[in-house]
């Protein structure tokens, strides 16, 4: 009988992991599919404690790991989950998939994939990504690093479905308490208007994507720094 | 007689070389600045940006030609004031000390119109440092580093303004640091009709700037219901223009009690210089 409870849960065990890597490899084939791509991109960014304007920048993407954003302007991205979640998922002997929860988001109905990296020195230290079974996408992810904290990012497609690019992420990050240097921030006016940090404060970046080019080739001067 | 008047003193101000000392010194300190942000002025940006940098990443050209301007106007706003009493805080003293105030005198001129020559004189001086100042920090920057949106930290974080957004901005910002420059001008005018040499007037000028920055400074509410009415709390008020939403009221606030502080100055100036014995 504990033979039989061992293997059921074993097997149960085995093939719920082949389904969370079987789900992941959907994804993954989708992206390996993409060599480079370059697309506009709009970047409305509300942050506490950052004023910023709507951005328009223009981003560069070249297998494995090259990845660039022009602007004329100043734009403000998250640090974390651009191109190198992608990239970390693309190499399956970087971590070790769990299947979790059905959940639907935006009318999706997708599963929790709790990734967990192998190498303890890994910026990330969970990846929690759900994916629709359906049409093997991302539709968010929850990311923990160990120096940007928790990122979360919510993903809707249109015209690049095949290649699992986004046309609109929705980054969620965690704002750390903002010091201000005082040599620098001096009011001339010492009123009560000002600012205070609430614990756990949020900000949202909203990025756009239009014009995507996929796969037409890039040239690697392209990303060299300027 | 009064413009021919008035035209003699500024030959008075362009033949001194103590004039010229402030429009060196202007000149150098840019230059120091600009060189210093060639340099090493990623660190700068570094030191504005860190609080954000584990989270978020800046992209785009962030030192650029206009926060090179900004950066300039924030730190020789607080200098310049010297610079331009070295000159204004003579006007009066200068012809005490040299003996040349009776002869002065004796021109068919009343002592109010020598007042406002030397004045209208000072305020050219001013003008000419505080356009001397923007050109330097606004086309010799932008030459240097180009130009982009621009990146101001105050109190409240951080704040992007576009590039398109700035002309004005920056024409506004130099419009009211001319103001109170040009009050600082006038308060050493009106302390040159004090004394009998031009240290006096000039050290006193700096001396009530820094007593009341000191006082603008301090925390204690005993001082908080002057401290809206001392003309060094409205000396910044060019940084106002570089806040979003701009507002307007506080800056219109502090441009009538800059101006209120150069009329009365003046008034005190001419009321002194009348009443003023120059026959011993």
């Amino acid at each position: 009988m504990r033979l039989i409870i061992f293997l059921f849960l074993f097997i149960t065990t085995v093939s719920y992991s082949q389904t969370a890597t079987s789900l992941l490899k959907g994804v993954i084939d989708k992206i390996d599919l993409v060599n480079d791509y370059k697309a506009d991109v709009q970047i409305k960014a509300a942050i506490p404690f950052i004023k910023v304007p709507i951005a328009k920048a223009k981003i560069y993407f070249k297998k494995k790991d090259k990845f660039k954003v022009e602007s004329d302007g100043i734009a403000i991205l998250p640090k974390q989950g651009l191109s190198d979640l992608t990239g970390f998922l693309s190499k399956e002997s970087n971590y070790s998939a769990v299947l979790g929860e059905v959940k639907t988001i935006n009318e999706h109905k997708t599963r929790l994939i709790s990734v967990l990296p192998t190498d303890e020195n890994s910026e990330i230290i969970l990846a929690k990504v759900y994916i629709s079974p359906t049409d093997e996408l991302i539709y968010r992810t929850v990311l923990t690093t160990k120096s940007s904290g928790t990122v979360s990012i919510d993903y809707e497609y249109n015209l690049n479905k095949k290649y699992a690019l986004p046309n609109k992420m929705t980054f969620t990050v965690d704002i750390r308490k903002f010091k201000m240097p005082k040599s620098v921030a001096s009011n001339i006016r010492n009123n009560d208007k000002e600012k205070k940090y609430k614990e756990n404060e949020k900000g949202t970046i909203v990025l756009i994507f239009s014009n995507y080019i996929v796969n037409k080739g890039i040239s690697d001067d392209v990303f060299k720094k300027d | 007689m009064w413009w021919r008047n008035t035209i003699n003193e500024l030959v008075k101000i362009a033949t001194k070389i103590r004039s010229y000392i402030g429009i060196g010194a202007l000149t150098l300190l840019i230059f120091i600045v600009l060189f210093a942000m060639k340099a090493d002025g990623k660190s700068y940006i570094g030191f504005v940006t860190a609080s954000f940098e584990q989270t978020l990443s800046f992209n785009g050209k962030i030192l650029n030609g206009n926060l090179i301007a900004f950066i300039i106007m924030q730190m020789l706003i607080v200098h310049v004031p010297l610079l331009i009493s070295l000159v204004t805080g003579d006007l009066l003293s200068g012809e005490e000390a040299a003996g040349t105030v009776r002869m002065l005198a004796t021109k068919p001129i009343t002592r109010t119109s020598i007042v406002l020559s030397k004045w209208f004189s000072a305020t050219i001086y001013t003008l000419i440092m505080t356009v001397w100042l923007g050109f330097l920090s606004l086309f010799v920057a932008k030459w240097m580093f180009g130009s982009g949106d621009l990146i101001v930290l105050n109190s409240n974080g951080l704040l992007i303004i576009p590039e398109a957004d700035l002309a004005w901005r920056f024409g506004l910002a130099l419009i009211i640091a001319f103001l109170a420059l040009w009050t600082v001008a006038t308060l050493s005018l009106a302390f040159s009709a004090f004394a009998k040499n031009s240290v006096g007037p000039i050290v006193s000028t700096m001396a009530v700037i820094i007593l009341f920055t000191i006082i603008g400074t301090l925390d204690v509410s005993v001082f908080d219901s002057i401290k809206p009415y001392m003309f060094t709390t409205h000396m910044a008020a060019w940084r106002s223009v570089f806040e979003d939403p701009y507002p307007s009221y506080e800056i219109l606030e502090s441009i009538i009690i800059l101006s209120a502080h150069i009329i009365i100055l003046l008034g005190i100036t001419i009321l002194r210089f009348n009443k003023k014995d120059i026959t011993s």
